[in-house]
């Protein structure tokens, strides 16, 4: 006998939910047959390391903005999505197939610069490709698998960053995660979340910046106008490209100042789970 | 109302068996499996990507002498390197035992990189692991110089691998929907490559789709290049063909009879 009212149980059971994706990553059918690859789920107040380290990313990436948002304001509101932590061992190659596409000739050659420069990416790297191809294989799957069940889902570089920051999954060295949840349709697509966040301006701003073409006038004279308000001709404005003193400062601050203190914060908790 | 007479003509017949193989009930199968292979490679572009960009090319091969000369380029890599030997000639045969090949590529992975500084590639802040391995001027490769001797001309993009291999795994997902078998095998993948299929391609991976009683792709036994079904078949006729040749009668005027046992009525 039983009576499940509301909604409490049904962000509940996104927990259970994450618990089936896992099997379908660690089902997932690999090219090599040899790539290790591990999940976890994380939510509620332990996600608070992975949002504090996403705050400062933030200012400086808009796409790390619109996940930072939505996972924090789900959070705040007591509809934490549940993350799955997905790991990959791809930094070395054990397979000795000296294919190439890592750029080098061999995998002995491509295990020892790897050697001496993993981690050093955001995301990580260096990476086998073909390991990389098994681990997105496990991805793309708990992608589906999270569909099949009909629960809203995205997954995210962002977290993945943090993972990578915070050293979860330690002896992985490629994180992505796969965000789940809450329980209601575009969570992660058309994010209500961001509604209050982006006005006309900073929308219009976006696409003068990142489509620029859309707003080119004449190029023939060599130097395009650019159409970015009605009257586009009067005073005329160019198209130019420099340097951005501001743009790298930002980055700098973030990912050498603003996220180590916040890691630092957090590291040994988070270590403490995987000591054996 | 030429619509109208079509469907009261709806009506027929169709035999549908995997034996004996190529023959039109087999291709009437093969049919089926062709039209899962057309899903799985819709899926696959509609597998997630970094910003959503369109990055996968795909190919479906069909038919018994284009899954043999498949098989015969991946025998002919197998000897190109010995930790590809024994396996590549396993999967030459499940090359011959599927009904559709698809292969699939990532367009963008080797000349219009993500430029997302993820680092995957290379373990750096940048995309300078990339670029400084490539042809380019100012990040716009240039991949008209083919003449590289490896597999795969690297280094590639690894976030569009990445997206890449989203895309193999929805197709292989979708395959698991339909029940049909399929399994993602880099030989078929370089081997496709190589003979010129998804053109635009950086990595290609093949995946190969069979509707059998027995899935072609799991449960191998050792020397499968040298046992298997195909070849069973072939030496079964070689050795029964020589079983009746050692022996002769003219069986319109007798044909050897076994004794009578005791009891038996004469």
């Amino acid at each position: 006998m039983g009576h499940l009212i509301g909604k409490a149980y049904c962000i509940e059971h996104v927990v259970e939910v994450a618990k089936s994706i896992v099997m379908a990553i660690h089902k997932a059918p690999q090219i090599t047959g040899k790539t290790k690859i591990e999940a976890e789920i994380i939510w509620g107040d332990d996600l608070v390391p992975i949002i504090e380290v996403l705050e400062p990313v933030a200012k400086a990436a808009r796409y790390v903005q619109w996940d930072y948002e939505t996972i924090k304001r789900c959070y705040e509101k007591g509809e934490s999505p549940v993350i799955i932590n997905i790991g990959g061992k791809v930094s070395r190659s054990n397979l000795n197939w000296n294919c190439g596409a890592c750029g080098f000739d061999t995998c002995k050659e491509f295990n020892a610069y790897a050697k001496e420069n993993t981690g050093g990416g955001q995301l990580g790297g260096p990476s086998c490709n073909w390991k990389i191809m098994d681990y997105a294989i496990a991805c793309d799957w708990a992608c589906a698998a999270a569909w099949q069940y009909n629960v809203d889902n995205r997954i995210m570089g962002s977290v993945g960053f943090a993972l990578t920051a915070l050293n979860y999954l330690p002896d992985s060295d490629i994180k992505l995660g796969l965000a789940l949840g809450p329980p209601r349709d575009l969570v992660y697509y058309s994010r209500e979340e961001m509604h209050k966040d982006m006005t006309y301006e900073m929308d219009k701003a976006d696409m003068v910046r990142c489509v620029p073409e859309m707003f080119t006038a004449f190029t023939g004279g060599g130097n395009p106008q650019y159409k970015t308000k009605n009257d586009w001709w009067a005073p005329p404005e160019y198209l130019n490209v420099g340097y951005s003193d501001a743009a790298m400062e930002m980055m700098q601050k973030v990912l050498f100042e603003e996220i180590p203190e916040i890691v630092v914060k957090h590291s040994d908790a988070i270590a403490a789970r995987y000591q054996k | 109302m030429k619509k109208y007479h079509e469907d009261l003509d709806f009506r027929g017949e169709e035999y549908v068996s995997d034996w004996t193989p190529w023959s039109p009930q087999d291709i009437r199968r093969k049919k089926g499996v062709l039209e899962a292979a057309r899903l799985m490679l819709n899926s696959a572009m509609t597998a997630p990507a970094a910003g959503g960009v369109a990055s996968i090319e795909g190919h479906l091969v069909y038919g018994q002498e284009e899954l043999e000369a498949i098989a015969r380029k991946i025998e002919e890599l197998a000897y190109k390197n010995k930790a590809w030997t024994e396996a590549f000639l396993y999967e030459a045969v499940m090359v011959r035992d599927s009904d559709v090949i698809i292969l699939i590529g990532n367009t963008r992975c080797h000349e219009t990189p993500l430029d997302g500084a993820c680092g995957l590639c290379g373990g750096g802040l940048d995309c300078s692991y990339f670029y400084d391995r490539k042809k380019h001027r100012y990040g716009l490769v240039d991949i008209t110089d083919r003449s590289s001797s490896r597999m795969i001309d690297g280094p590639l993009c690894t976030a569009r691998v990445n997206d890449f291999g989203f895309a193999v795994g929805s197709a292989l997902w979708t395959a698991r929907t339909l029940m049909v078998d399929a399994r993602p095998f880099a030989s078929i993948g370089m081997a496709g490559q190589k003979m010129g299929y998804c053109p635009k391609s950086g990595m290609v991976v093949g995946v190969p789709v069979a509707a059998k009683s027995k899935n072609p792709y799991v449960d191998v036994n050792v020397d499968y290049h040298l046992i298997n079904m195909d070849k069973v078949l072939d030496s079964a006729r070689k050795i029964y063909q020589t079983a009746r040749i050692i022996r002769g009668f003219d069986y319109r005027k007798w044909v050897p009879k076994p004794e009578k046992t005791e009891g038996e009525e004469k």
